[in-house]
């Protein structure tokens, strides 16, 4: 199959990869973390895994992409052997079905985007109340799928027309509007101290492993490294591309935002709390909703004595929230769809077949809580383990030939040396086996019956589950690569 | 303000926005060469 569209320009390329990493988390769940791990204590091995995690899985995803053509499947038969292509496989289906549940999240923000700016959020006394009421009810169902509407809208206008264009339009205009907001939180009173707060450590979290651990999983799930999703868009990328300095922009590009979000929240908080600001910002509430649904709406409206001007922070906050998620799924239906096209299937055929997969697979999450919770954390941790594929791939491949060949190759504007080799190697391996058995480790202590995969967060859910799909996927793997590789 | 607030602010802020900004710039030269040479 031949590649007939590519990004415009490279500017084109970093804003929507761009896009795919700057989600909610850096919004929402950045600054519950920083809070939760000591604040300042937190940001230092949270910059070294940037370094160590993020920016070279960028690069690898970045550099599979533009050399197979193909959508993670294909890329990983193509990359580590034809015996492998069920860990591309398993990547997309981990992408997959976090698409699934994220259509929901993103719901919840377009419709807070319309409850501030039609005034409705203020007119409630229980924010809390008025959370439950929404999330119990059959709402969110339809916000999902207005928000399954949108990104199919945009993945059926194809690269250029679609993805490209929207996401020229979304990340300037969510960035705008943080650095709007931003002014604003640093002219309030008493913004000071939610700053000194960010940035000052404390010794003892410092020395205690499970903020490091903390630091690397933020890591791993906010800048969108080791998704495939990084990989999908790669496939559009012009050969005279270059990777590493795109890789770079995208990973400093994204924390550069979590940074500002994080300075825009702790400075509001701490200025408009009336009670203990911190408890507040920890404070996860259902599905880690607390500070972004139910506490920060409080604070926009004491924000001023002009409701006009409340209703309009409060509302750039939750556009630019949607924004940040409309932009992160967009890059979730263009993987799976680009999979199906990989199949032989046309683009407007499949982008329609994977709009009414996620349609109907997002409903139980837009319904329940309590599988939203499950899906989460079931394929939030598998994204562990596709980062850790995503290394093995090319240490079969071989890391040196992979460096010197195709991240090095042509169109590169900068060469990277060696130190490579032992990131992919050695650090990104270690990285994920210490996360991955932690997380299971410890949920091992928050519940006792930590094999019953009937509730919702621990790891015999999470064993099961990974354990059903990938037996599938080795199973079926020769049948789905040989259709790919024919395909092509 | 402590002295290790400003430290942490002085090496995040650098890190992450120096980097930024300095991959910017990179990409901008390189841009402007490769448009200058065709």
């Amino acid at each position: 199959m031949e590649q007939k569209e590519f990004f415009t320009s490279r500017w084109g390329l970093i804003l929507a990869t761009l896009g795919i990493a700057v989600g909610t988390g850096n919004i929402w769940r950045f600054s519950r973390i920083v809070a939760q791990n000591g604040g300042g204590s937190f940001l230092i091995p949270w910059v070294l895994f940037l370094l160590l995690w993020s920016v070279p899985l960028i690069i690898a995803e970045m550099a599979i992409g533009k050399y197979a053509r193909l959508g993670p499947t294909g890329a990983f038969a193509k990359v580590a052997g034809k015996k492998f292509g069920w860990m591309g496989a398993f990547i997309t289906f981990v992408s997959t079905a976090i698409m699934f549940y994220y259509s929901v999240v993103t719901g919840w923000c377009f419709r807070y985007f319309f409850s501030a700016i039609s005034g409705d959020l203020f007119n409630t006394t229980s924010h809390l109340e008025y959370w439950e009421t929404f999330s119990s009810s059959s709402w969110p169902m339809l916000f999902h799928f207005s928000a399954i509407a949108v990104g199919v809208f945009v993945v059926y206008h194809g690269i250029v027309h679609g993805v490209e264009k929207a996401n020229k339009i979304l990340v300037p205009t969510l960035i705008a509007i943080l650095l709007v907001l931003l002014i604003r939180a640093l002219t309030l009173p008493n913004a000071f101290e939610g700053i000194k707060y960010f940035f000052t450590p404390k010794m003892e979290y410092l020395l205690d492993i499970k903020v490091w651990l903390n630091a690397l999983t933020q890591n791993a799930w906010d800048t969108g490294a080791g998704w495939g999703l990084i990989l999908t868009y790669a496939v559009y990328a012009k050969r005279k591309e270059d990777i590493s300095i795109n890789a770079a922009l995208v990973g400093f590009g994204n924390n550069s935002i979590s940074l500002i979000a994080g300075i825009i929240i702790f400075s509001t908080v701490f200025s408009l709390s009336s009670v203990d600001a911190m408890a507040r910002i920890t404070e996860s509430g259902p599905a880690n909703t607390g500070l972004t649904f139910i506490f920060l709406p409080v604070l926009f409206s004491k924000l001023s004595e002009s409701n006009l001007l409340n209703i309009f922070f409060a509302s750039s906050f939750f556009l630019a929230l949607a924004f940040a998620a409309i932009s992160s799924l967009i890059s979730m239906i263009e993987l799976t769809t680009r999979t199906v096209i990989d199949f032989g299937i046309s683009r407007k055929k499949a982008v329609f077949m994977v709009g009414f997969t996620g349609l109907i697979m997002g409903i139980p999450s837009a319904l329940s809580m309590k599988f939203f919770v499950n899906q989460d954390w079931v394929w939030g941790v598998g994204l562990i383990l596709s980062g850790a594929f995503i290394a093995f791939a090319i240490i079969k491949f071989g890391v040196d030939k992979f460096r010197q060949e195709i991240i090095n190759g042509y169109g590169s504007d900068i060469k990277i040396g060696k130190w490579y080799n032992s990131l992919i190697k050695y650090v990104i391996p270690i990285e994920a086996t210490v996360l991955l058995v932690w997380w299971l480790v410890s949920s091992v202590s928050w519940d006792p019956d930590w094999w019953n995969p009937l509730h919702a967060e621990n790891v015999g859910t999470c064993l099961l589950q990974w354990g059903v799909v990938l037996s599938l996927l080795i199973i079926f793997n020769k049948t789905i690569v040989n259709k790919i590789l024919q395909e092509e | 303000m402590a002295l290790e607030t400003i430290f942490t602010f002085a090496i995040v802020g650098s890190i992450v926005w120096g980097g930024l900004i300095y991959f910017l710039y990179k990409a901008i030269s390189f841009e402007k060469n490769k448009k200058d040479n065709e």
